[in-house]
């Protein structure tokens, strides 16, 4: 509750400040260059964002990180993208519609836009890019992707995408990478397609042109002076004539570069650092929860300790988020019982399964299975303090109701490798960067043997409900069938032991305005302008 | 002598073979599969088949040796499995940045050992001696993401003197280069600096204690001359292979150095390639590592015969 007080408060000041300068007299700079009375943010000036790692692929095929999104973003245009709430909102497709039976979703697209080497945006380049998702090897995208069966140019500002069944989270699929647009000319012109990921220069149609990349030192993005969009007072965007986004890996290191000045822009600042964010005068902090989520993952496999379910919920039922979240992640993010997040629409503020700790009811579960005290191994990434910390916060509270977790630190590499064989002893932690559909945080991680079910689940009542709910345009329908799910995977045959939800930040210098915090967690730098 | 250079230069071809194929089995031995870990939320089975195929990774392990190393004998050291850029152009793009800051912190180390050490040996147990032995205990006690940290909290933030890390070219911006090598050099120089103030400390201590020293002095030479001419080079030969030594360590430490001051050279390469298991990258760097360590042995031990003349290695067989 403190928790979303303490946001709305930050998000408050966050209004007054951005209302401030729209009013033409921002706090601590001088309006001179903008005319009496005009609510013109300043165009011009440049900022530099400290990004927590270096970008690897430029090229949205290819790509797998989530640093690559943040510029991505700012060079690509997608057909669809969200609003700071989470709506998916037109884009580079201006409406969308589907058919009766589910089976083609037709977009009709803008029709003024042009990439950044001059050649123009069409129904074509949609196909071009769409196919070339779907088709190349060894291409990230092709799972998104894998509804569509055809794609047919209607004409140059409409194209239809025929799917093999019908498929509601195709929409939310081209919000990222799926959907974005990239230059044919510009691609075919690199010497090779492992050069175009790295050297992806005026490839893009977005509001920002990427123009030089110095590996580990520096990225260059420069202003498209003719990008299609305006804010909502139809000022031209972008203001900024420059981003430069600098990869820095150590924490301390990225929230010094904010305090010193010498970076503008963060969106990953350590818990323990946030305190100071909220105090510094110089910088503006702001966060919402995101899509993410914190997960215990217990391996359901036969053989395995946890193919008894009841185990898993003695877990559950042991665990005390709330403190988990004050202590181990110093109150960022959001206490949370499953993979429906608070932006999506699917989600139930009312959903609190394990809201009050119950060691007792634990204990009862484990000695109704009657096979003793429960004793597993707990598997940790070693190297991260923080994680350690609170997988030892974790074991502690479990001892409360009797139950032992053995906490066996292992390189992450290891770890990935026996989730991915299945063969790990016990359980395992590893959360999900989170998708704006609930069925990208869901399907892929519950329903049997898909490609991040590593707790190996399989419920057929929950497999029958996400494919009813991957069937259905209607939202209400989609929303029941979700719920429905959730309670199942969740609470009477859960298939993990979920923690809570993550926040998205931004730590701005107040030389800048910054725009809102959206629940990607990816700036909107085509909406932020210099304060002064 | 140039037989001397040329027979050590031969020799160091098959120690970096073995080294290749050390690297080349440790790397794959290391539990974690590049692919999986590279594809972070995007693992889908069939599309890392397909790379593995790709990328020869579905081989044998000597035939993926055989082919590597038959590419690297033609100057190709391969592409990285992360960032698909060829291996060398990844170094040699790096490789400038790492070699400055190892010579500032060099220099930097050598200098101030070289002048406070032979102050502290000639008037040895002086408040000077004690200050400096005591800074160096600290130096090496005091570990390099520490001290980056703290001089990052002390120059850049309190007193706002140095950037927070970061790099420009030298050619680019000479004196915003340097700014941003000021701090990193200093936390790179410090370690090395604590062992070699004591090595010229102690080993000039145990030269002016010499009988020949003795004799110079009786013959009525000047202090100063005595010391600068007489007793520094005949002290400098410890001294020089211990700083050859310490060339290793910088190397090392530039790895974390690099990291804290996000400084564009190859330590951060290592650690994101070891870490990811980017096999092509951490055999790149190791076989980069080990060349560069094996010159500077060789230059170490050419400087003997110039400091010393007894030394001479042309005149010898073996």
């Amino acid at each position: 509750m403190g928790r979303y007080a303490r946001t709305l408060a930050t998000l408050t000041i966050f209004a007054v400040i951005l209302g401030a300068c729209a009013g033409g007299a921002p706090t601590g700079g001088s309006a001179t260059q903008a005319p009496a009375g005009a609510a013109k943010p300043a165009y011009g000036g440049s900022v530099v964002m400290a990004l927590e790692n270096d970008v690897i692929d430029f090229d949205p095929l290819r790509s797998r990180a989530f640093v690559d999104r943040n510029v991505h973003y700012q060079i690509y245009d997608s057909l669809v993208r969200i609003d700071d709430s989470g709506k998916i909102i037109p884009w580079l497709a201006t409406k969308w519609e589907t058919a009766t039976d589910g089976k083609a979703v037709t977009f009709s697209l803008r029709s003024d836009v042009t990439f950044h080497d001059g050649t123009k945006f069409d129904a074509e380049s949609v196909k071009w890019n769409i196919e070339r998702y779907m088709k190349t090897t060894g291409s990230s995208r092709a799972g998104e992707l894998a509804s569509v069966d055809t794609l047919t140019v209607v004409d140059p500002a409409t194209i239809r995408f025929n799917l093999k069944a019908p498929f509601s989270p195709l929409v939310a699929a081209l919000i990222d990478r799926a959907g974005m647009m990239v230059s044919r000319k510009a691609f075919e012109a690199a010497a090779s397609p492992d050069d175009f990921t790295r050297k992806a220069f005026k490839a893009g149609t977005g509001p920002f042109m990427l123009t030089e990349a110095v590996k580990d030192s520096h990225m260059t993005l420069e202003k498209n002076p003719s990008w299609w969009g305006t804010d909502k007072d139809g000022n031209k965007l972008p203001f900024l004539d420059k981003i430069t986004v600098k990869p820095i890996t150590s924490s301390d290191v990225r929230f010094t570069n904010i305090r010193t000045g010498d970076a503008h822009v963060a969106n990953n600042i350590a818990g323990k650092d946030i305190p100071t964010a909220k105090a510094e005068s110089g910088i503006s902090y702001a966060e919402k929860p995101a899509l993410s989520f914190r997960s215990l993952i217990p391996n359901r496999a036969p053989g395995f300790i946890f193919s008894e379910k009841n185990y898993v919920k003695a877990v559950s039922m042991a665990i005390d988020r709330k403190e988990l979240l004050e202590r181990g992640y110093f109150n960022l993010g959001a206490v949370g019982y499953g993979t429906l997040a608070p932006a999506h629409f699917a989600y139930d503020a009312n959903f609190k399964p394990y809201e009050k700790v119950d060691a007792e009811g634990a204990k009862k579960l484990v000695a109704d299975v009657g096979r003793g005290p429960l004793t597993f191994d707990f598997l940790v990434p070693s190297g991260d303090p923080v994680t350690l910390q609170i997988a030892q916060l974790i074991q502690a509270q479990l001892k409360k109701a009797d139950i032992t977790a053995n906490i066996q630190q292992l390189e992450f590499a290891k770890i990935l490798e026996l989730q991915s064989a299945k063969s790990f002893k016990d359980l395992t932690f590893v959360g999900w960067s989170g998708r704006i559909d609930p069925d990208g945080n869901t399907y892929d991680h519950i329903y049997s043997k898909r490609p991040f079910n590593d707790s190996s689940y399989s419920n057929a009542e929950v497999d029958k409900l996400l494919d009813e709910q991957r069937a259905t345009a209607d939202e209400a329908k989609r929303r029941d069938a979700l719920r429905k799910a959730e309670q199942i995977y969740v609470v009477d045959d859960p298939a993990r032991v979920w923690l809570g939800f993550g926040a998205a930040q931004l730590a701005t210098s107040k030389k800048v305005t910054a725009p809102p915090v959206y629940p990607d967690q990816i700036v909107r730098f085509h909406l932020m302008s210099m304060a002064k | 002598m140039g037989r001397y250079i040329l027979r050590r230069l031969v020799l160091m071809v098959p120690v970096a073979f073995l080294v290749t194929i050390i690297v080349f089995v440790l790397i794959r031995l290391s539990p974690g599969d590049p692919l999986v870990i590279y594809a972070g939320e995007e693992r889908d089975e069939a599309v890392l088949a397909q790379l593995r195929t790709e990328y020869g990774l579905d081989r044998s392990m000597p035939e993926q040796y055989v082919s590597w190393l038959t590419h690297a004998l033609q100057g190709d050291l391969g592409r990285s499995l992360r960032t698909r850029q060829p291996v060398l152009e990844a170094l040699l793009e790096r490789f400038p940045a790492t070699l400055q800051l190892g010579f500032a912190a060099l220099f930097l180390s050598v200098t101030i050992a070289l002048i406070v050490g032979t102050l502290s040996a000639v008037y040895r147990n002086s408040p000077l001696d004690l200050i400096a032995t005591g800074v160096t205990l600290a130096g090496v006690s005091l570990p390099n993401f520490f001290l980056g940290l703290v001089l990052i909290l002390v120059f850049s933030l309190a007193v706002r003197i140095f950037p927070p890390g970061g790099y420009t070219p030298l050619l680019t911006d000479p004196a915003d280069n340097l700014r941003h090598l000021v701090l990193p050099a200093i936390t790179l120089a410090t370690a090395s600096l604590a062992v070699n103030l004591r090595q010229v400390r102690s080993s000039l201590l145990d030269v002016l204690g010499q009988e020949y020293i003795r004799t110079a002095r009786a013959k009525g030479l000047r202090e100063r001359s005595m010391v600068l001419r007489h007793a520094f080079k005949n002290a400098l030969i410890p001294v020089v292979t211990v700083m050859g030594l310490q060339v290793g360590a910088i190397l090392e430490g530039a790895i974390i150095t690099e990291q804290i001051f996000f400084w564009p050279g190859i330590g951060k390469l290592a650690v994101d390639s070891i870490g990811g298991r980017d096999y092509p990258v951490v055999q790149g760097f190791v076989l980069l590592s080990a060349v560069s360590f094996m010159v500077t042995t060789l230059i170490v031990d050419v400087l003997y015969g110039v400091l010393d003349p007894r030394i001479s290695y042309g005149s010898r067989r073996s």
